[in-house]
């Protein structure tokens, strides 16, 4: 890079003069190239390496293993790929799994659309916009387990929400006061609502600050052309947001995968296993049952899983940015 | 729009009768009502007192405002005997779950914001680790936390203990540990950091390091006196940021300590499960104090969270 046209020698010139003789070796130890490139490197990578990596190594191990709880590990026998064949004929799993992604897919969905149409709302100047951005943006710093508590509050048979809808319900001639999370549909979208009211703030951020990134001069330019207003949205502002688009894309549906805290807080995966996700079911398996190698294959398998989800990701914003880059933008 | 529009056009019909003005403002209003209501109705629980919690119809404004539910998770008193009341005879404080969140969150974001400078540092100057590592510790935090969790109590529990008890007769378990959750909140918001002072450092100009090489200064004088300056609003913002995702994580604090160690979304977890006789009103104080600062943090970075998360995508 640029740093060969660097003075080669530079460090040990100007380095405090003052201070102990090894305070001065040791600041111009850490002045070399190459301790720069090397230290913080190995510091991070060493710290992956022993808190992901090694752990994973030893989760394969035990994935092998038959043993549960109930036994110290030292009497855990070999055992094979059974616990993977567990899991994969255990149709909750697949159920669990299956959830998770029509959460995320619902979800993701509903929050890139609303997202994206209030940022089209909010993107120019207006008298009261800066008051809209910052309500806009306070769900995403709400800590999700008290996002769940407030929708468990608002979804109880007394709570308001049925006291809003209360004269409908009337209406129809039904008890306005409806258990919400004790019926599965309801419940699955009690979930969803709750993760749709946080996440919108964020694919609303990531699109407000595509919108107000785009260039101006392009789109005058098209106007001056005899663009309609249709045309422009079209053909002009929506392929310049593309990046944007990818990137809001593959953080929400990467995010909502994980979905765990709403399961546990509103519904405790219920009724019945109507709203467990795959991350509920994993810590259900593992914290409550006590079944350890079998979770430990459930982590492996849901590792290859997303690494292949998560490879078509970065694929993405890779070449999104690779083409931004060719564009000379 | 300068000039008169052609009167007959349907467009000067929207704009006569601001049409398109009204629209905005009722979704942008209906929205806004959205947004704030469950932080209305939970702020509101939290000055209700027991008897008011679930009551058919619900009370939009408590009919008898009451401190109680704060003076319950603020009381010193392990009995509290002046504040039983029937339906809450525990008490319960937040203190303890409070101090350990304060302590795990600040010196794992603070450990975490100084490895991950350093690293953004050398990768942005020096292309440490290949023209894609930015994206490649990307991959890390798209890990679902579980998948990380099941390992991390393995290890945590077993192969630690039995290693280092092997190794010099003594047990050391991290699970339940003040350094243990810290560890995996500095692992697991490494990724952010490097992300977000990567956007920070890439727009620090290399010629005022080079100008200051040139005179002379040496790489740790011009790093602090050159470089750090110049970020030093990026490490400010990054912290807070990575401090409310460590403030908010629930899963690992969930699964991999007990008894000992609680942070607060935990403990508030702790009276979610409780079908009968669940605690509302406290747990909306709870809730309260919980929010409110991260919210005042969150607002004050708000206006450069959009750089943090725009990837170096979004064109200028």
């Amino acid at each position: 890079m640029a740093e060969a046209q660097a003075p080669p020698a530079g460090r040990a010139r100007t380095e405090a003069p003052a201070g102990a003789g090894w305070a001065r070796r040791l600041s111009a130890w850490l002045g070399q190239e190459r301790v720069f490139r090397l230290i913080p490197f190995i510091l991070v990578e060493g710290t992956f390496l022993l808190l992901l990596a090694i752990p994973f190594v030893l989760t394969v191990y035990i994935s092998l293993l038959k043993w549960r709880a109930n036994r110290p590990f030292e009497q855990a026998y070999f055992e094979g790929l059974g616990n993977y064949v567990d899991v994969l004929t255990d149709p909750e799993f697949w159920w669990a799994l299956g959830r998770t992604f029509y959460f995320a897919g619902v979800a993701v969905v509903l929050e890139l659309l609303l997202g994206f149409f209030l940022a089209m709302l909010l993107y120019r100047e207006f008298r009261g916009r800066r008051l809209y951005i910052t309500i806009f943006l306070i769900p995403m710093m709400v800590v999700p387990v008290v996002v769940g508590y407030n929708f468990s509050m608002i979804y109880i048979d007394s709570g308001p929400l049925n006291e809003i809808l209360a004269p409908l319900v009337r209406l129809v001639g039904g008890d306005p006061r409806i258990r919400w999370l004790s019926h599965p549909i309801a419940a699955q979208w009690a979930i969803i609502l709750a993760d749709v009211w946080q996440w919108t703030s964020l694919t609303f951020l990531i699109f407000l600050s595509g919108f107000s990134a785009l260039p101006q001069p392009l789109i005058s330019a098209a106007r001056l052309m005899g663009a309609s207003r249709w045309q422009i949205f079209w053909r002009v502002q929506l392929p310049l947001l593309k990046p944007v688009i990818v990137i809001a894309v593959v953080i929400r549906s990467m995010e909502a995968l994980k979905i765990f805290d709403q399961s546990v807080l509103l519904t405790f995966g219920g009724p019945g296993n109507s709203t467990q996700t795959v991350a509920f079911y994993l810590w259900r398996q593992v914290w409550q049952f006590n079944k350890f190698s079998f979770g430990a294959a459930a982590s492996v398998l849901l590792l290859l899983i997303f690494s292949v989800l998560i490879y078509f990701g970065i694929y993405l914003l890779v070449r999104e940015r690779a083409m931004l880059h060719k564009e000379g933008a | 729009m300068a000039g008169p529009a052609p009167a007959r056009a349907r467009s000067s019909f929207a704009r006569r009768h601001h049409l398109f003005w009204y629209f905005r403002h009722a979704v942008l209003l209906a929205w806004s009502g959205f947004v704030l209501f469950p932080i209305f109705w939970m702020v509101l629980t939290s000055f209700k007192d027991a008897a008011e919690w679930v009551t058919w119809p619900p009370h939009w404004i408590p009919h008898d405002p009451t401190l109680h539910n704060y003076r319950q998770i603020f009381t010193f008193s392990q009995l509290g005997q002046d504040l039983t009341r029937q339906a809450t005879e525990q008490v319960f404080n937040i203190w303890g779950a409070l101090m350990d969140s304060l302590l795990i969150c600040t010196v794992s974001s603070f450990v975490s914001l100084l490895l991950g400078t350093f690293l953004a540092y050398s990768v942005s100057r020096f292309g440490v680790g290949g023209k894609n590592f930015r994206y490649l510790i990307l991959t890390i935090r798209m890990v679902p936390p579980i998948v990380v969790a099941i390992p991390i109590l393995m290890y945590y529990a077993i192969m630690i203990p039995h290693t280092t008890e092997v190794l010099t007769g003594v047990r050391v378990s991290f699970y339940d540990t003040y350094s243990g959750l810290g560890l995996l909140y500095v692992a697991t918001t490494l990724p952010f950091v490097i992300w977000m002072m990567l956007s920070f450092i890439d727009e620090v100009p290399y010629t005022l390091e080079h100008a200051a090489r040139m005179m002379g200064a040496g790489r740790i004088h011009t790093l602090r006196r050159v470089v750090v300056p110049l970020v030093a609003s990026g490490m400010v913002v990054t912290f807070l940021f990575i401090f409310i995702l460590n403030w908010s994580e629930f899963l690992l604090a969930l699964t991999l300590t007990h008894p000992n160690v609680t942070t607060l979304p935990v403990l508030l977890n702790k009276f979610q499960s409780a079908v009968e006789g669940r605690l509302y009103g406290p747990q909306a104080a709870i809730g309260t104090v919980i929010t409110i600062p991260v919210v005042v943090l969150g607002i004050l970075i708000q206006k450069h969270l959009v750089k943090g998360f725009s990837f170096g995508m979004i064109r200028k």
